[in-house]
């Protein structure tokens, strides 16, 4: 922490601590916030400069890759982070991206609906689900690890009924597929709607009062509605915009794949999405899921495993990798954080 | 008045102890036959087994209790007594090992003697002192016999470890029946009514005694949480159980309990023992004078009224919940205090006035006008604000002390499209420096203030709202003696600002002293309102206590 800008009148509050204390604390502090990006930053340098993998991994379609590979996973986190700010799980992101993925491509493909209100209707359709969630959540008081888990089920069950487990790959709208190869400015386009989207979610999250709310029902719901916080309400907006937003993610993967697999858009793409939102909240604002965290922890874990695959590594190292990231990063945050707070 | 207590003492010692019988209202109380263990009850019973001598307690600044001795009795009820800070919570801490006598005293229980300072919750249950609080640590979801093996171990079958269910059951039956509580050993302890859980504590508390003659049984208040007819359940047994042989050492508010159930009943006062007395016989007017110290002057106690000119916030015969027909007035610019027992739906009344809990009945009006409040938000909108008495239903401890400030109001800073944090900011140190609240800087984590800076942070976070009225519950619970000052402080100068303040504490003194008025609210209904000159520590103590568990109003409400 940084000494208090600005002038503070006669009475000025003594520090609680000892001066040592709290420069130790300081440093804690910044350590926990800046070690996410701090790796980020060395395994990029790492793989750029080892001679095994450094003229691959600095290539430009492969930079390219894996930023366009995870815009999806990357709008997904940002869609579970609603939900987790305000104390709730959403487990049915991937599978609702999933369906939407269906739903975008049906509508082009057997209803030849212009593309535009294909995309509405998808994200329709995941706010609608998000509505479900949230009303069965925050209306019921149901647990929301058990009724997202259900609908998550339910949505895979129905896909492939619908689809008869085939993928759906004629009719759909071009401009979608090469919105979703093409780059501009040698960026992939897909990164530009992760940028925007993220950037819209840590505006809402940090810079309006709606996203300290939803972080004040995270940290105690019944403080919150004390201080007149329609907490069910505020719940259940959170699960419409995550069901929103995992929508927008399965047309994503439609225009990357140019098609709509019914094994696309899964729970295993749900928990690399909470994954992610979990190893962002050990870092930036530590101990709080925030977007900047988020988006960091994914690009982490995909450069790190991009580029020990083009080591030549074993594809089951990936995920021994991706567990044990996720879970030093919070273990070791967990105990930073307490010796921070003094508790030993 | 010690001096008294010890002469009541030394004639106990001598005479005969009086039968149960002889208590008044025992006709209420069950048949004195189905007794578990008649067999030691005879030999065991006019011996003392437990004895506390020249016990004290001193904490900086205070002297909890100050040279204190009791004689507790074989197969008796023994009441423990007195007002708040009399120090009864301090005895039975130390009783229990959980804090330790300073400088001293001795505590012998059944020839053994321990000193004071070196009691240990280990030592507690070797000396066969068995605990049943308040709250009653049973487990909800488990069933009677899980609970009662709790404690004390499963059956087990030898290889696997693996429960054996029906010796399970067939020990929770013997030992229900043993403490006859008819209940389905196989049910949820949820299911079970209030009194039955805690006759279900006492049986697993008690369960490992051979015989009823062994051990003292303390109950803390047993009686706080149950409805008038399980109270009359639950005293039935414990009288079965001493005139069993079955040591009680009952702690409690409501003197009409005293007078039903204790054989003898030890007073405090001020850390002080005022008299121990042969209970058969006692009026709830005698101890109330030993409570308070001196005699009742039974003067005009004014009934409130819903309608004056002057009054910003009224209630008229609001129900719900534990309130009954409440009606009362709070004046412009004034501090209303309300005083009751646990349980007498103190909380609950300025819940409701929060809109956070539903009014069954009845009339609440703001500047002249009835308002219904849907929801917290609304009144907050019409300038209501409730500091709860939990900080766990007021603090957002993952959170900065800014953010903790700023939370009832950070629309206020949206504005433009932008949450103006800098602003939000200043704000914020300009708060944390009027209020005095120590903290390094605006952004350290609520987490890390001590518990009376949170407690300031909160009430600044609602003096920031100018509210008409303020309600505080318990607003200096867990603080420290300077943060409480500085919160009556605060509180006095929004009154000066124009606020009006409702405050519920159990502390009277502090009461007494903050107060302008005090109500009086006993078992939901509100029984008195206190003005000056009455506005004191032993007449609020006088009219919490002596209305305390009867059912009626007390009648001193002449105009």
């Amino acid at each position: 922490m940084t000494v208090v800008e600005g002038a503070v009148p006669e009475g000025q509050p003594l520090p609680s601590s000892p001066p040592r204390l709290e420069a130790e604390s300081r440093v804690l502090l910044n350590i926990e916030r800046f070690a996410l990006p701090g790796l980020l930053i060395v395994v990029l340098l790492f793989f750029s400069l080892w001679s095994k993998t450094g003229a691959t991994f600095r290539s430009v379609t492969d930079l390219r890759e894996v930023g366009s590979n995870q815009a999806y996973i990357g709008v997904l986190a940002l869609a579970s982070l609603f939900p987790l700010v305000c104390g709730e799980f959403d487990f049915s992101v991937g599978q609702v991206a999933g369906f939407s993925q269906i739903v975008v491509a049906t509508a082009m493909a057997r209803f030849h609906v212009p593309l535009p209100f294909a995309i509405v209707l998808a994200v329709l359709f995941g706010a609608i689900v998000g509505l479900n969630n949230g009303n069965v959540v925050a209306r019921v008081g149901v647990n929301s690890l058990i009724v997202t888990l259900g609908t998550s089920g339910i949505l895979l069950g129905v896909v492939n009924w619908y689809t008869a487990s085939q993928s759906i790959s004629e009719g759909i709208s071009s401009k979608l597929v090469t919105f979703g190869s093409a780059n501009f400015l040698g960026i992939p386009d897909v990164c530009y709607l992760l940028l925007g989207a993220a950037v819209v979610a840590y505006y809402v999250l940090e810079h309006t009062p709606y996203g300290r709310y939803l972080t004040s029902i995270g940290s105690n719901a019944r403080a919150a509605r004390l201080v007149g916080l329609r907490v069910e309400r505020l719940k259940l907006s959170a699960f419409v915009i995550s069901g929103a937003l995992a929508g927008l993610a399965g047309v994503l993967l439609v225009a990357k794949n140019g098609s709509a697999s019914p094994q696309a858009g899964s729970v295993l793409d749900t928990l690399t999405a909470l994954a992610a939102a979990y190893l962002g909240a050990t870092s930036i604002r530590p101990g709080r899921f925030n977007v900047l965290g988020a988006m960091l922890a994914i690009y982490f874990i995909a450069f790190s495993i991009s580029g020990l695959a083009i080591a030549g590594v074993q594809s089951w190292v990936n995920n021994v990798f991706y567990g044990a990231a996720l879970f030093i990063a919070v273990v070791v945050s967990t105990v930073i954080g307490r010796r921070r707070a003094g508790v030993t | 008045m010690a001096e008294q207590g010890q002469d009541t003492n030394a004639s106990a010692d001598g005479g005969d102890r009086p039968g149960a019988q002889g208590a008044p209202g025992s006709a209420s109380v069950g048949p004195p036959g189905a007794p578990a263990d008649p067999g030691p009850h005879a030999a065991g019973v006019g011996r003392t087994v437990l004895r506390i001598e020249h016990l004290s307690k001193t904490f900086p600044g205070t002297v909890a209790l100050n040279d204190v001795s009791i004689e507790i009795e074989r197969g008796t009820v023994h009441c423990l007594v007195g007002g708040n800070g009399s120090g009864k919570s301090s005895l039975i801490k130390i009783l229990a090992g959980v804090s330790q006598g300073d400088p001293g005293g001795t505590i012998t229980v059944d020839q053994s003697s321990e000193d004071a300072t070196r009691t240990s919750p280990e030592w507690a249950r070797s000396a066969g002192l068995h605990f049943v609080h308040q709250d009653l640590a049973v487990f909800p979801m488990l069933s009677v016999a899980e609970n009662l093996a709790i404690g004390r171990g499963f059956p087990v079958a030898t290889p696997a470890k693996a429960i054996r269910w029906r010796e399970l059951r067939a020990q929770a039956k013997t030992v229900l029946e043993r403490f006859s509580v008819s209940v389905d050993p196989s049910r949820l302890l949820r299911d079970l009514r209030p009194a039955d859980r805690t006759m279900v504590a006492i049986a697993r508390a008690l369960q490992d005694q051979s015989s009823a003659s062994e051990g003292i049984l303390v109950l803390d208040e047993p009686t706080v949480a149950l409805p008038a007819h399980e109270v009359d359940l639950l005293l039935s047994a414990l009288r079965r159980y001493a005139d069993a042989g079955q040591t009680i050492l009952l702690v409690t508010h409501r003197l009409e309990e005293v007078v039903r159930i204790a054989d003898r009943v030890t007073v405090l006062r001020d850390g002080k023992l005022a008299a121990t007395l042969e209970a058969p016989g006692i009026t709830e007017e005698q101890l109330v004078e030993l409570i308070v110290g001196r005699t009742l002057d039974r003067d005009a106690v004014a009934r409130d009224t819903a309608d004056d000119d002057d009054v910003v916030l009224s209630a008229f015969d609001v129900s719900g919940g534990p309130l009954r027909s409440v009606t009362f007035g709070l004046r412009r610019g004034e501090v209303l205090g309300v005083a009751g027992l646990l349980g007498s739906g103190r909380t609950k009344l300025l819940s409701m006035l929060f809109g956070a809990y539903p009014v069954a009945h009845g009339t609440i009006r703001l500047d002249g006008e009835e308002v219904r409040f849907a929801s917290v938000d609304d009144a907050m909108d019409r300038g209501i604000a409730f500091v709860p008495e939990d900080r766990s239903e007021s603090a957002f401890v993952g959170m900065s002390l800014r953010e903790n400030l700023s939370a009832a109001n950070v629309s206020e800073y949206w504005h433009g499209f932008r949450l103006h944090q800098r602003a939000e900011a200043q704000d914020a140190r300009q708060t944390i420096a009027q209020f005095s609240i120590k903290a390094t800087s605006e952004r350290q984590p609520f987490s890390t203030l001590s518990g009376g800076n949170q407690q300031k942070a909160i009430v600044a976070r609602w003096l920031r709202r100018q509210p008409k009225v303020l309600l505080l519950d318990e607003p200096t619970q867990g603080v420290d003696i300077e943060a409480r000052g500085e919160i009556y402080r605060l509180v006095r100068q929004a009154v000066a600002a124009g606020s009006s303040v409702i405050v519920v504490t159990s502390d009277f003194e502090e009461l007494a002293r903050v107060s302008d008025r005090v109500l009086i609210l006993t078992q939901g209904r509100v029984t008195a309102v206190l003005r000056p000159p009455d506005v004191e520590v032993s007449r609020i103590t006088q009219l919490v206590l002596s209305t305390a568990g009867a059912g009626a109003p007390l009648e001193v409400n002449h105009p």
